[in-house]
């Protein structure tokens, strides 16, 4: 901040020299002018006087030249050389000098002067001549000197008007306008105090300055209230929308378009641990393609948030930091945030549902599977055939059900027990499970039913190889009670998936229609579906038989 | 008869000529016969001391109370007695100047003239006496 001071000083010292400035350049001027006039009219006012001289003694002159009277002539030209302007007078009549005195003339020069001299009796007579030398270097220092002095008092003229003007300038505007700055300066802004208006500036221009500043200093105290207050406000929905930010369980994270990080609360940081702070990751790091597991996912949110406007949200698994642990989910939300259409920048809040998820997934297993044998259920079943034949319309390519139903199951039950009749059921499911692949589906429909779908191959002869393991493993006994074996066989009705005749539904009442077929006809053997009603019927029994 | 009325017309004409014009006159045996008005300027004024003959001229004057030297002087050299005088008092004052010799009327100049070759006076025209010529008739208006 500059003293008001020096400001001030140098204010006064721009006037004062202004105003000397042009004061001189005035005084030079006017001087120049003056002195070169004056010192002309001088200088011809002298030359008049000599030749008014000549005048006045020309009647005499005349006489003495008319006569030839030496004596008067040299009369003349002493009372001529008497003057001090006069250095050497002569008078000369019929080419006879009849009166010399002081300097020598010498005809023509700058300080020859003379004058015909007439004859006293007649006029057209030429009598002589009277010439003169004049003292052209104390004409000329006179006629300096009187230029010198009117150049002076002019000078000294100017002098006192611009040293008034000085102090007029500085008693009626600098010294009122420094006052009032040394006022200014006591008031801070806010401390209500005001300027008062000296009752000699009411009216001029000082009054209107003090007027106007005041009502200033009104208008910038409002202000400044209701900065104040605004400040006071932001600061408070500051401080909270900083603690919801910090607080927050869910990570906040600012990206940019290109991946890079704004900023982010610790949530974030703690939630994908892969770095400590802010302040550890590096302004060029991608964020997006750290932290989550399919960037491609991520970034194809914001892009969306970015160009729809609107906040678009996903579940995403985003990596940990040590490979050893699980990934984990996030549930995502990306909404654009900030006004910058050339950087557009969105924000994310994500939290972490993997507890959530695992839920889920067990809930859905637990929906899904058979609890006791830990096979899917029907309804698992049934959404994969759904499944298969819609995806095998547009695909192509076949799949295959295999009905299960086994044989002596109600006998076993109602002799050894339910217990029994589980285990019997748990290694009928073990056995299946150990002849499938994990990309086939076996489910237990309820009761001793079971399906199979081989979702890999419709080779008939695979098929039918697959089928005859199957009923060869349940020639193994079971144990069923501590000492009780039984051999529990099935029927397995099977159907090939037919494109264009085939839905979820039928699929099934065929593979059905199969089983019952091998059931009718002794059961322990399989039967491939045939639409003619002529299914393909293998029995074991037979077969060894 | 008609004679007389010839010299009366004459006489009548002179007397009035004799009013309006001044003579010069110097002595008899002077041997100028003539003199230019600016000759008996120079000489009256003091500028020539001597007539053109070489031989030196004695001015005469008359009074100051006269008319005649005032209509002489007004008529020779336009300027009036006062400024003749101023004329003669600043040569004198010079020194080695002296004004005409100064006779109380024209019968004392014409005395004079006669008794003294180197005279030269002025009178009104005049029947003269011998001894005494005019050199120059200055006429009056």
């Amino acid at each position: 901040m500059v003293t008001p001071k020096l400001k001030l000083k140098s204010l006064h010292v721009k006037v004062s020299l202004a105003v000397a400035t042009g004061a001189l350049f005035i005084m030079l001027v006017s001087s120049y002018f003056f002195y070169q006039r004056i010192y002309d009219r001088s200088l011809a006012e002298s030359e008049r006087s000599v030749q008014q001289l000549l005048e006045t003694v020309s009647a005499t002159a005349a006489i003495a030249a008319y006569v030839g009277n030496k004596e008067l002539g040299q009369e003349v030209v002493g009372g001529l050389t008497k003057n001090d302007i006069v250095i050497g007078a002569e008078i000369t009549a019929n080419n006879e000098t009849i009166g010399a005195q002081g300097k020598h003339i010498v005809k023509g020069g700058p300080t020859y002067s003379n004058l015909k001299l007439i004859g006293p009796f007649d006029p057209k007579e030429i009598v002589g001549e009277l010439s003169v030398l004049t003292n052209l270097p104390l004409i000329a220092k006179r006629a300096r000197d009187s230029a010198l002095a009117t150049t002076f008092s002019l000078a000294a003229q100017a002098a006192v008007i611009a040293i008034l003007v000085l102090v007029l300038v500085y008693w009626m505007m600098t010294r009122p306008l420094s006052s009032l700055s040394k006022r200014l300066h006591g008031i801070i802004p806010g401390d209500g105090k005001r300027l008062d208006v000296q009752t000699k500036h009411k009216s001029d221009e000082i009054g209107l300055l003090v007027n106007d500043i005041n009502s200033l200093l009104t208008t910038v105290e409002k202000m400044l209230l209701e900065e104040r207050q605004l400040r006071h406000r932001v600061e408070l929905l500051e401080h909270r929308f900083r603690g919801i930010f910090e607080d927050s369980s869910a990570g906040i994270f600012l990206v940019r378009e290109d991946g890079t990080m704004v900023t982010a609360n610790p949530a974030f940081f703690k939630l994908t641990g892969k770095f400590n702070g802010l302040d550890d990751v590096a302004p060029d790091t991608n964020i997006v393609k750290e932290t989550f597991l399919i960037p491609d996912q991520a970034r194809g949110l914001i892009k969306l948030a970015i160009v729809s406007q609107r906040p678009c949200s996903c579940d995403l698994k985003i990596s940990s930091a040590n490979s050893d642990e699980k990934d984990r989910w996030v549930h995502c939300i990306f909404s654009p945030a900030g006004e910058d259409q050339s950087n557009p920048v969105v924000e994310g809040v994500m939290y972490d549902i993997t507890q959530r998820k695992l839920t889920e997934d067990i809930t859905r297993e637990l929906a899904e599977k058979d609890s006791l044998t830990g096979l899917a259920n029907r309804q698992a079943a049934e959404l994969v055939l759904k499944d298969l034949t819609t995806s095998r319309l547009q695909t192509g390519g076949g799949f295959v059900v295999m009905l299960i139903d086994l044989d002596r199951f109600k006998f076993i039950n109602d002799t050894y027990g339910h217990d029994a009749g589980d285990w019997v059921l748990k290694t009928v499911a073990d056995r299946l499970h150990r002849r499938v692949r994990s990309s086939d589906v076996i489910a237990r429909l309820g009761g001793d039913e079971f399906l199979i779908i081989l979702t890999q191959t419709d080779n008939r002869l695979k098929v039918k190889e697959l089928a005859e393991k199957l009923l060869a493993d349940q020639q193994q006994p079971m144990e069923v009670q501590p000492g009780f074996f039984e051999t529990v066989a099935m029927s397995i009705g099977i159907a090939f998936y037919d494109r264009k005749e085939d839905n979820e539904t039928s699929i099934r009442k065929h593979a059905d229609q199969a089983m019952y077929s091998v059931k009718r006809n002794g059961k322990n053997g399989y039967a491939i579906y045939n639409p003619m009603g002529k299914h393909d019927i293998f029995i074991a029994n037979k077969a060894l038989s | 008869m008609r004679a007389y009325i010839l010299t009366f017309l004459l006489t009548i004409s002179l007397s009035v000529s004799a009013w309006a014009d001044l003579l010069v006159i110097v002595h008899a045996n002077n041997p100028v016969s003539m003199l230019e008005r600016k000759q008996v300027v120079d000489i009256f004024m003091g500028r020539a001391t001597a007539f053109p003959t070489q031989q030196p001229a004695h001015t005469l004057d008359v009074t100051n109370s006269s008319d005649l030297r005032a209509i002489f002087y007004k008529n020779l050299t336009g300027k009036n007695e006062a400024q003749v005088d101023a004329y003669w008092a600043t040569l004198v004052f010079a020194g080695r100047m002296s004004p005409p010799e100064k006779l109380p009327d024209e019968a004392a100049v014409i005395k004079a003239v006669k008794n003294n070759p180197a005279a030269i006076g002025y009178v009104t025209r005049q029947n003269l006496p011998a001894g005494v010529k005019v050199v120059m008739e200055l006429p009056t208006p």
